[in-house]
């Protein structure tokens, strides 16, 4: 058993800026990711291969470099925490061999996972999602396809689409779900973080030139094709997202990469027994947090997109915060140098809040996203389980996780649930006609991450 | 809305009980909270009616525990009368399977065959499977000794360190969920409806049952209590006194491989057993608790530490889930069914504690028998919650003692 002064989980913006925080005031700090570098998804490191391809995020090498230099911080990456146990107490198992901290604080910031809906087509080989396409390209230097598709809503397809378009890959075009005029709703002048617009209009401009079209109001209804998807079929959306099907129309494609958005991985903060609410301009079921992103549970906190959806900067300054309020209330800093300190993350925290909020408002999933899902479309990968197994479930009575998994095997595969959720509890409360808030969340089952038997045998004496 | 009968607790149990009830031809009301931790879902579905009874199914026993015999090697077994239950309980699943299975299309994976396999470590593990044996009768065929080397032939990925073994044929497996879904659906298809929500309060109305539950409202002159681990407090909100408390059990399931495991296997440390969709469910702790539903690393790790060391093969397998379910305990380890000694029309279908699920079918008839007013195959009268206030005891003050942790190996030894 370890006892740290705080346990950061996850080493994206938020974890590296909790620990960062927390060791400049002097605390012990122990900070774990799985990653073999720091970074997160955003910030993600290039392996050395593909370094001359891609060059790291300058401010995700920044943070990395400040974490590595402090003495306070002691990083381990290629690691799982894979449970919140009572104390709070952390299993983290890496090659087989697993250590349990007991932290004073833990801060859990694990970030967010892409929102993909069943359609039909979807299993084929060759539908992503662009996080995993970004991986490809960005981590390995491997092209995803030769033909590409995006389709989803939300930045973060124009974002992947100009980092594929500069990697050389084909890319056929991206379809936004949510229409053209409501992104120009976005608060303009509300962008005082001018490097984020810049960016952002950077990706436009890299699609302009390479002639990529953007088509909005447009939503995948199925991917077809033998070993690997050929075709992919697309159709113009309502107000709801509802597809008209009599518009439908083919495009050769050998890679679909779809994403709706983001959803908060809450699952270390359920186990530990946090609060959640349901938010849905933030991805859905997050843990209750107070001013300082301290959970329900004494002394475990919870930031970045992991608790709340808000893109890499927001996540930063949360951790920060966060750090900071760790270090007051183990007594490493005064009450008058913690609002001194925290200021400025708090405004940067409060310039970013109206874009986002706008971008929740446009992207937020509707309803209509499901209605290309046939009786046979699968809901849950894992266990393989088509939406009329879960539909007659419903019928007998079943409303809720819980209900349904006893009923189908629902969530019963090694994700637990965390991928087929997110979209069949909308689905569930569609059919129910209640809010998807009333279907409830998936249950958090230890281990999070995959950990052998004999790894679980062999963990020190000390846990208890 | 009036009905003929309310069962509250749509787990297992209830759901036999509404469907037997149901086919009887009452309007049947299930109203089920499916609450963390209930023991359908936590249950490994062994139907181990020989091996449960004589302190073999995983270990160890409650009423062993408390009733320290100098005398015996390990636990002592059960009253007869108990195991009789379970083996009229056991005797219905070649049955009931198939007839679910026509009535829902659900497969309730009724397993035939695999028996269950106990492993004897040590010298001293051997002397107190000759005591059962003894206990059973010398020549009884639900109980099988072997040496080392035929345990080995029977299953050669167990370990060699055995000092021996002892098999009970006739101790199967059955899916829990499954059924208890099956008899749902069976139930709903025979009449009954189904209500997802939780009792908040009890009222009587005459000699009726009022039952709250936000606005929701039933009103039946019939009231079965099937809530498992909750049994105790329903039956408080009618003013009954059911010495019906929560014993948590700690569970580890695998990632699915291909059929490894030949029988199901049951050790001083844990049991471990092969689902037919390849899961291996390694369990359980059995702890007086209260109703929380966590786990704990240590006590994991030593389920973890059993099935490694009766399988050695197991180690490299990934865990998938653990979690924790609550057993209806009682406190002499029988279940209660039938009617409340006090309260006219009130009804027990419940304390099922570790073998609930293997006595589901028996239970439902008993139960069902004493509603319907017609004779059941098996008598009724151990099972009665009578004995609670003829033999006050003290289990009535166990309710209150404080939760320990435990494994089932701490009691065996």
């Amino acid at each position: 058993m370890s006892a740290p002064d705080v346990l950061v989980i996850g080493g994206g913006p938020a974890g590296m800026g909790a620990a960062l925080e927390a060791a400049n005031s002097g605390l012990t700090c122990v900070l774990v990711d799985e990653s073999p570098e720091l970074g997160g998804q955003i910030y993600r490191a290039p392996l050395p291969e593909a370094e001359q391809a891609m060059s790291p995020h300058p401010h995700g090498a920044y943070l990395r470099q400040k974490v590595r230099e402090s003495s306070g911080i002691e990083v381990r990456t290629g690691c799982s925490a894979w449970g919140v146990f009572e104390g709070p107490e952390v299993p983290v198992s890496s090659e087989g061999s697993t250590i349990v901290y007991r932290p004073k604080a833990l801060v859990i910031a694990p970030g967010a996972y892409e929102f993909v809906p069943p359609f039909p087509g979807w299993t084929l080989p060759g539908v992503m999602t662009p996080g995993a396409a970004q991986i490809l390209v960005k981590t390995m230097g491997i092209e995803p396809g030769k033909r590409v598709i995006l389709a989803g809503t939300g930045p973060f397809l124009p974002a992947v689409a100009s980092q594929l378009v500069r990697a050389g890959v084909g890319v056929t075009a991206v379809l936004e779900a949510s229409p053209r005029h409501h992104w120009w709703t976005l608060p303009w002048h509300g962008f005082r973080t001018p490097s984020i617009l810049r960016e952002g209009l950077g990706y436009l401009a890299t699609l302009r030139r390479a002639r990529v079209p953007i088509l909005y109001r447009r939503g995948i209804v199925e991917v077809r094709g033998g070993e690997r998807m050929t075709h992919v079929a697309h159709a113009p959306l309502d107000d709801h997202w509802a597809p008209n099907l009599s518009r439908r129309e083919e495009i050769e494609a050998d890679t679909l990469c779809v994403g709706y958005g983001f959803v908060p991985r809450v699952h270390l903060a359920q186990s530990a027994g946090c609060e959640l609410e349901f938010r849905d301009e933030q991805g859905g079921w997050v843990p209750r947090r107070d001013a300082e992103f301290a959970t329900s549970v004494e002394g475990v906190y919870s930031v970045g997109d992991g608790a709340g959806v808000a893109g890499a900067w927001s996540a930063e300054s949360e951790g920060r915060i966060a750090g900071l309020a760790i270090a007051r209330r183990l007594g490493a800093l005064e009450p008058g140098d913690f609002d001194r300190q925290q200021r400025p993350w708090r405004t940067k925290l409060d310039r970013l809040t109206p874009i986002r909020r706008a971008l929740d408002r446009i992207c937020r999933i509707r309803s209509g996203l499901f209605e290309s899902i046939q009786d046979d479309t699968l809901v849950c990968r894992c266990e393989e389980l088509p939406w009329k197994t879960v539909r007659s479930a419903i019928d007998f009575g079943a409303d809720q996780f819980r209900s349904l998994k006893v009923a189908t095997r629902l969530g019963m595969g090694p994700c637990q649930g965390r991928f087929c959720w997110p979209a069949t509890s909308r689905m569930i409360a569609r059919q129910c006609q209640v809010g998807v808030e009333q279907v409830g969340p998936s249950s958090a089952r230890p281990p999070l991450r995959p950990v052998s038997l004999g790894c679980l045998a062999s963990m020190d004496e000390e846990a208890r | 809305m009036l009905v003929d009968t309310v069962v509250v607790g749509g787990g297992v149990i209830g759901c036999a009980v509404a469907d037997a009830l149901a086919r009887a031809g009452r309007k049947v009301h299930l109203l089920d909270a499916t609450l963390p931790g209930r023991a359908t879902s936590a249950s490994a579905g062994g139907l181990w009616a020989v091996g449960e009874s004589i302190g073999l199914g995983c270990g160890v026993i409650l009423h062993a525990q408390e009733n320290p015999d100098a005398e015996q090697a390990g636990p002592m077994p059960l009253p007869r009368v108990f195991m009789d239950f379970l083996l009229a309980g056991n005797r219905q699943f070649p049955r009931l399977g198939p007839e679910l299975k026509e009535r829902t299309g659900i497969d309730v994976e009724v397993e035939s065959g695999t028996g269950l396999l106990y492993l004897l470590y040590e010298d001293n593990h051997v002397q107190h499977a000759r005591q059962l044996q003894d206990w059973l009768g010398q020549e009884s065929d639900l109980m099988v000794t072997w040496s080392p080397e035929e345990v080995r032939d029977h299953d050669p990925c167990l370990t060699d360190e055995l000092a021996g073994g002892v098999f009970f044929p006739g101790d199967n497996q059955v899916n829990p969920m499954l059924l208890a879904e099956a008899w749902k659906r069976s139930a709903i298809l025979a009449g009954a409806e189904f209500h997802p929500c939780r009792v908040e309060r009890i009222e009587r109305a005459g000699k009726s049952f009022l039952l709250h539950s936000g606005s929701e409202r039933w009103e039946s002159p019939e009231l079965v209590i099937a809530a498992g681990a909750w049994s105790g407090d329903l039956a408080q909100m009618v003013g009954a006194s059911l010495p019906v408390f929560p014993v948590r059990g700690q569970i580890v399931c695998t990632e699915t491989l291909s059929r490894t495991l030949r029988s199901n296997l049951s050790t001083p440390d844990c049991y471990v057993l092969q689902k037919s969709h390849g899961e291996v469910i390694v369990g359980s702790t059995t702890e007086r608790s209260d109703f929380g539903t966590q786990v704990r690393p240590g006590d994991l790790r030593d389920l973890a530490r059993g099935a490694c060391r009766a399988v050695p093969g197991l180690a490299s397998l990934a865990v998938k889930r653990t979690w924790a379910g609550l057993r209806p305990g009682t406190p002499d380890e029988f279940p209660v069914l039938g009617p409340d000694p006090d309260i006219e029309n009130l009804y027990y279908a419940t304390g099922g504690f570790r073998t609930g699920i293997v006595a589901a079918p028996i239970t439902a008839e008993l139960v069902a028998c004493s509603i319907l007013g017609t004779t059941p195959s098996f008598p009724q009268e151990p099972f009665l919650a009578r004995r609670f206030r003829d033999a006050p005891g003290p289990e009535a003050s166990q309710r209150d003692s404080s939760s320990s942790s435990r494994t089932e190996s701490d009691s065996v030894a």
